[in-house]
């Protein structure tokens, strides 16, 4: 009987040696984690403001890509 | 009780090896790294490599806003026990707590457990041999009794918030989910917080109430080497007030661990005394890898203190134990008591019910 | 897919703090909370004095979400690294664990205690309604849901200062260094590595689009 309790315990303690994922949910780009948050693309454009489609990923970025453009100043004063 | 002498080893081992190194090494110091910088505007001007190493170094520089570490860019530089690379401090601690403390702590927790369920039901709690004699003894006063509780239950509060906030998002964050999950660890994090000046207050005054009859002992070492056959059925030797298991216990777990437990704890708890990341880091490790390691200590504690010794529990909840209890347990304690000689030396008058 | 970034030339910040201005007045941070800094390398140095300008990172493994005990930081498809205010608990471990410092909690009370931590969204805003109240109280602006990019960056007055896709901003900056005089390659120092460019040899890349 208590051979058969030291074995268990031996496996149990045995079960300590592996290496497990620490992330509950482990961070993978592009995937919320369980917490919903809307993007930036799926609201409507300001009146006032940058515009793009809404719901359109491609043409928000394509506007945002301008916009980051707009930082190049060798483009933005010369072009 | 072997079992626990031997647990005892390996906790100060443990705890020997998990005190952080703080090893931080620097690559090879530039002598002025001033100067090279300023030969190096005019040399290879747009080369800062003098200015980036001291950006990763992790010294500060300055910076107009207020803060604590406001000018430093990147945490020093540094290495846990284990680690075979160096890393930032940041990093180092990360690895460290999602590694080798959470995955061997939380065995440890588990191997414990599953070793007292083991106990419990293939040998069963240990018995008094002979039938309750219904005379008592007093064996806990008034005031030992509440050092000792306060204690416990603040241990106890400390001891499952800790759990909470170590393990709880491997464990309970999946069945839970967010945000009962969160709820329940902001209430640990401040249970754990408020209770723990009170249990360093409690932890004190029972080390000083509970010294003198934990003082070693001769004979405190042949307990521990043959007071395993108790669990098997058979005798225990003699002992005092306190036997061999409940002296390493005192010493080891309570005095040594739990105020290591609560000065690095202390350190955590007020975050406005200057203390930079690197020393929250090297505290945190401390502390959790000694309270994990306490934890599983208490475990057998308790369980010898409740399910696991029959009438164990009474003692401590009412302060008399049977006559029956004291000679099967405490023998030497239960002759001095006979005798009058542990009376005089407690105070306390021998209450027996004829 | 663009993968938001910062990026901080050294050679062109003056230490303005302008973008640690506009970061406080865009998002209204709580009291004694500094989203973005400006760290200065050999003050008063000349010749050998370096601004930088740091926030969150937005790192691609970032070390605040392995460590959050309660796993309140999420990435979002831009690759920006937010957290949800409401499942914060304020222990700290994100600020252990940030190379950088960017996480920061207001004190909540007496004796140093933690209140709900606080940190650069890429002005981002956080998971309630986007250009909500209730966003904007606890995470200030979202930027990117107005189709703008950080107020840091956007009022950098010198350029020093980049954000946006991380592929974008970085060949801005290419272009940038390689326009920095005719030392070209040499700017990068590989001139002490693979010895000197030969005669005549054009400037590491030529910019693309240029006109000048």
């Amino acid at each position: 009987m208590r051979s058969i309790a030291l074995i268990a315990a031996a496996l149990v303690a045995l079960a300590g040696c592996m290496e497990i994922e620490q992330t509950a949910t482990p961070s993978r780009q592009g995937k919320y984690q369980g917490k919903p948050d809307s993007t930036p693309w799926s609201n409507q454009p300001l009146a006032a403001g940058p515009q793009w489609k809404q719901g359109d990923r491609a043409s928000w970025e394509e506007q945002i890509k301008k916009r980051q453009l707009g930082q190049h100043e060798h483009r933005r004063i010369y072009q | 009780m072997r079992t626990l002498s031997r647990m005892t080893g390996w906790l100060v081992l443990a705890l020997a090896f998990a005190l952080p190194a703080g090893a931080q090494q620097q690559p090879a110091a530039d002598p002025d790294p001033i100067k090279t910088q300023q030969r190096r505007a005019i040399e290879q001007p747009g080369n800062n490599a003098p200015v980036w190493r001291n950006v990763q170094s992790g010294q500060p520089n300055y910076a107009s806003i207020p803060g604590r570490e406001a000018g430093v860019l990147i945490q020093p530089q540094a290495r846990f026990p284990g680690q075979d690379a160096i890393a930032t401090a940041g990093e180092a601690w990360r690895k460290f707590r999602n590694g080798p403390v959470t995955v061997y702590g939380g065995w440890l927790i588990v191997v414990v457990c599953a070793i007292i369920a083991g106990i419990y039901f293939v040998q069963g709690p240990i018995k008094v041999h002979e039938q309750p004699t219904g005379r008592l003894l007093p064996r806990f006063s008034v005031a030992e009794r509440w050092a000792h509780w306060v204690m416990g239950i603040s241990f106890c509060v400390l001891g499952a918030t800790g759990l909470i906030m170590l393990f709880g998002k491997h464990v309970l964050l999946p069945v839970f989910g967010y945000t009962l999950f969160a709820w329940l660890s902001s209430l640990a994090k401040n249970l754990h917080n408020f209770v723990a000046p009170l249990f360093v207050v409690s932890l004190v005054v029972f080390i000083l109430m509970y010294l003198k009859d934990n003082l070693p002992e001769k004979g405190d070492g042949a307990w521990l080497a043959t007071s395993w056959r108790m669990f098997t059925g058979g005798k225990q030797p003699a002992s005092g007030r306190f036997n061999g298991g409940e002296k390493v216990w005192y010493w080891v777990g309570v005095v040594a661990m739990c105020l290591v437990v609560s000065a690095s704890g202390l350190v955590l708890l007020f975050p406005n005394f200057e203390q930079l990341r690197t020393t929250m880091q090297q505290m945190h490790i401390i502390h959790v890898v000694s309270a994990v390691l306490v934890t599983g200590f208490a475990l057998a504690h308790i369980y010898m203190g409740t399910i696991g010794v029959e009438g164990a529990y009474g003692n401590m909840r009412d302060g008399v134990t049977d006559e029956a209890w004291a000679k099967e347990h405490h023998a030497n304690w239960y002759q001095d008591v006979k005798s009058g000689k542990e009376a005089a030396k407690s105070g306390a008058a021998p209450q027996t019910q004829h | 897919m663009a993968r938001m970034k910062f990026l901080v030339d050294a050679e062109r910040c003056i230490e303005c703090n302008g973008c640690v201005t506009a970061c406080k007045n865009e998002n209204e941070v709580p009291w004694g909370v500094n989203r973005r800094k400006v760290v200065t390398i050999n003050d008063g140095v000349v010749g050998a004095e370096k601004s930088l300008s740091v926030a969150c990172m937005h790192c691609s493994d970032a070390p605040c979400m392995a460590v959050c005990p309660v796993d309140c930081f999420y990435r979002t498809d831009d690759g920006v690294v937010l957290h949800d205010k409401d499942l914060c608990i304020g222990c700290g471990y994100c600020f252990y664990a940030c190379p950088f410092g960017a996480p920061q909690f207001p004190q909540a009370g007496a004796f140093g205690l933690r209140g709900k931590m606080d940190k650069c969204t890429f002005c981002a805003g956080g998971p309630e309604a986007d250009r909500s109240d209730a966003e904007f109280k606890k995470y200030g602006r979202n930027r990117l849901a107005e189709g703008k990019l950080p107020a840091c960056a956007e009022m950098c007055s010198t350029k020093a200062l980049l954000g946006g896709d991380g592929d974008v901003i970085a060949d801005i900056y290419r272009e940038r260094v390689a326009r920095r005089g005719v030392k070209g390659a040499e700017a990068w120092g590989w001139g002490t590595a693979y010895g000197p460019p030969p005669k005549g040899a054009a400037p590491a890349a030529a910019p693309a689009g240029g006109k000048s």
